[in-house]
């Protein structure tokens, strides 16, 4: 019994390690309807939560490789958002995340979460011509955590990438190419 | 019960006490107890082991909770702290909280400090080279400060003794102005630092880049693997602790050396309030402690006292030893105690690209930095309108390029590509010479007291005009050496940083010749209680450009076996 319970305990270890945060936990383990969990100072809804997932999963889809989703940095943004930033930020974020919400796509009329996958790349490919300053703060903020996020993961620095913890070596000329 | 009082009295008597676990204080340690006298070793912070104490050494990035960036409340809660280049997610645990530990500043002043057995030894950049016989020489030929009372002849054989066991990896270079050492193999210059190291050498005369000398073991010597120190592995996470014992630190090296003799007693969380003066014996007799988990106050005893707490403690510790013979602070007739502080100027920048040599990259990491550029204005004449000079860090390096612009499977792929390489981009800062000022000083608060019990001190320390005439000379000079190499995209940047943030504060207990213009002789010792030395930065006449711990260390070794000479001789 112990030892199993150890192993869950280190297989959510693991799995949070993925996410970036010890301090959130993801939607699927808590109770539908509850607001998220774990947050110190941002308040977000389950629904505002969903919504993120699909704009970092917009940004960096899922392919041969994992995407953001599968790597939880929605998580991972919420997380930053909540613990490095300062209440001004964090004010911003939430309102430009409201605002986002309920944005209509010019030609289709639909919000974000209603469009197509292709329809929500071009959506936020075209937020930086929108004029309003708390989306594109928000969509800012969101875009740089989940980059760093993502070049910051488990995945991408183990399998990608490859980051060394001993290099063991300086070559001083290497050559490229 | 009188009996028992004897015996603690006894148990509490040393041959020598030693004040800070730092780099000097780590070399004291070490050099009393491999000569066989029992040791005291009182260090404030909390006992690191070396390794085990190292919680976050191996590490992955994506294993911190921010990624090693600091949170925002802590940001809030230490601004201080969280000024130094170090602090990060992966050391703040070696770093003193702002809170803990206040101070009173006069002027704007980021103490940085590391409470802990190994203090900021630990922390440290690790670059070390020798003064050279223009530094000593400089107070007397250009009149500021006082004269050294000593010379590079010195302390030459102190710095060899002092890199032999460190393990210091350089080039003998061949430059007078910053003297060759007792090098391991030094870590090359790349293929841009080459090429601005000859660009330069070529156009002008006396300039040098060369491969900065740092205290890393490029290729251990038996002395290092006794030590239970192997190879540096080029994982530059030093500020974590390093399990190899790849740098040097005094949780690495001295301090388990002079362990394993059997002679030291390492006493953490001991805070020292002041050095106890005998009126009758004429001489400092111990100090007095408390100790910082049961508050109790404590009394040590020992024939001689060595002061390493770090510049501005030492001079805190010397200041709060009151006596009758000594009202002001030990030693400290002529009021100089605290007085001269300086420090290291490292408020300018210079940075630029390089479209050349694009066949190169590097591979791995480079734990020296790169290049180092040796002062070369003012060394054998005065030839500006400001006295001294200034030295320089200088690097080139090319990263990955990707483009971040986008969304969707093209910024993946692109975030992806490890096949574009950027031009070099090559950078510089400048490290300063300061020149000591009498009001630039430290000082004790009359009232306030930390929870220990000891005066908070007054800090009012800052830059002067000739710091800024130096500045744009260095602005100046490398914009000129950049422009010779072919760089382009040439950008200076002043760097805000305030006073202490370079962590080479310096001086306050000045050497010097005699004790109507010094606290300390040239050996260290206080003029006027000569069972008293102080070998850290507190001793500094005058700052040089070079970072100051080899010196330190050098002095601290030369000093130990000048007490230990003199008390073998009953001079002390």
């Amino acid at each position: 019994m112990k030892e199993s319970k150890i192993n869950r305990r280190a297989a959510l270890r693991t799995m949070l390690y993925i996410a970036g945060g010890t301090l959130v936990l993801p939607a699927c383990f808590r109770e539908s309807g509850s607001k998220t969990i774990g947050l110190k100072n941002l308040t977000i809804s389950e629904q505002q939560e969903l919504i993120l997932g699909e704009i970092v999963e917009t940004l960096i889809p899922v392919s041969d490789t994992p995407g953001a989703k599968d790597l939880l940095l929605h998580l991972f943004v919420l997380n930053m958002v909540d613990d490095c930033h300062g209440p001004e930020d964090q004010k911003v974020f939430t309102d430009g995340l409201k605002a986002f919400s309920v944005m209509l796509d010019k030609p289709s009329g639909k919000t974000f979460m209603e469009l197509s996958t292709e329809r929500r790349l071009l959506f936020l490919i075209n937020l930086q011509d929108q004029n309003v300053e708390e989306v594109k703060t928000f969509y800012s903020i969101t875009r740089n955590r989940c980059i760093q996020g993502y070049m910051n993961s488990k995945t991408v620095m183990t399998d990608m990438k490859k980051y060394e913890l001993i290099p063991g070596r300086y070559n001083a000329y290497y050559k490229v190419g | 019960m009188a009996n028992i009082n004897l015996d603690t009295i006894k148990d509490r008597t040393f041959d020598a006490i030693v004040i800070g676990s730092g780099a000097s204080g780590g070399w004291a340690a070490k050099e009393f107890a491999e000569k066989g006298l029992k040791t005291l070793v009182l260090e404030r912070g909390r006992n690191v082991e070396h390794v085990k104490d190292y919680p976050t050494t191996n590490m992955y990035p994506y294993e911190f909770d921010h990624r090693l960036e600091t949170t925002y409340a802590d940001k809030q809660a230490n601004p201080i702290a969280n000024r130094c280049y170090a602090y990060k997610e992966d050391s703040q645990h070696f770093f003193v909280k702002d809170n803990e530990h206040p101070y009173i500043q006069e002027k704007d002043f980021d103490w940085i400090r590391g409470y802990q057995v190994g203090g900021k030894s630990l922390l440290w950049a690790r670059q070390t080279q020798r003064w050279s016989e223009y530094d000593f020489q400089g107070p007397q030929r250009d009149g500021f400060a006082v004269d050294w009372p000593i010379r590079y002849g010195d302390i030459s054989p102190w710095y060899s003794y002092v890199e032999r066991f460190v393990g210091i990896s350089g080039n003998k270079d061949g430059i007078d102005t910053l003297p060759d050492g007792e090098f391991l193999p030094a870590f090359p210059l790349n293929a841009v630092e080459d090429h601005f190291k000859k660009s330069v050498q070529s156009k002008f005369k006396d300039r040098y880049i060369i491969s900065a000398r740092c205290a890393h073991l490029s290729k251990p010597e038996p002395i290092h693997i006794e030590q239970g120190r192997v190879k540096c592995q080029n994982r530059i996470l030093c500020q974590r602790g390093c399990p190899f014992g790849g740098y040097f630190s005094s949780n690495a090296s001295t301090i388990p050396w002079a362990l394993k003799t059997g002679n030291l007693t390492l006493r953490p969380h001991s805070v020292v309030h002041s050095v106890i003066y005998d009126d009758k014996l004429n001489k400092a007799v111990g100090v007095k402690v408390v100790d910082t988990e049961s508050l109790e106050e404590l009394e040590f005893y020992a024939k001689v006292i060595f002061v390493n707490a770090a510049t501005l403690n030492t001079n805190l510790i010397l200041l709060n030893s009151k006596s009758a013979r000594f009202p002001n602070g030990l030693g400290n007739d002529n009021g100089l105690l605290g007085k001269y502080v300086a420090f290291h100027n490292y408020t300018a920048r210079i940075s630029a690209e390089y479209d050349g040599l694009l066949e190169y990259r590097t591979d791995g990491r480079n734990p020296a930095g790169g290049g180092y550029i040796p002062n070369f204005r003012n060394v054998h004449k005065q030839e500006t309108a400001f006295l001294r000079g200034w030295a320089a860090a200088f690097g080139a390096s090319r990263t990955n390029v990707q483009d971040r612009s986008g969304a969707g499977i093209d910024l993946k792929n692109s975030l992806l590509d490890n096949s574009k390489w950027g031009n070099w981009n090559v950078h510089s800062h400048m490290m300063a010479e300061t020149i000591p000022k009498e009001n630039n000083s430290v000082w004790l608060d009359s009232e306030k007291i930390d929870k220990w019990g000891v005066p908070l001190l007054h800090i009012s320390i800052d830059y002067a005009p000739d710091d800024w005439q130096r500045r744009a000379d260095y602005y100046d000079q490398m914009t000129a050496m950049y422009e010779e190499a072919g760089f382009t995209n040439i950008k200076t940047s002043d760097d805000p940083r305030r006073p202490g943030n370079d962590i080479h504060e310096m001086g306050g207990v000045r050497m010097g010749h005699d004790s109507k213009t010094s606290l300390l002789n040239k050996w260290n010792q206080l003029h006027l209680c000569q069972n008293v030395y102080v070998t850290d930065g507190a001793c500094m006449t005058s700052t040089g450009t070079q970072n100051p711990t080899l010196t330190y260390m050098a002095l601290t070794a030369r000093a130990v076996d000048h007490a230990v000479r003199s008390l073998a001789k009953g001079e002390i």
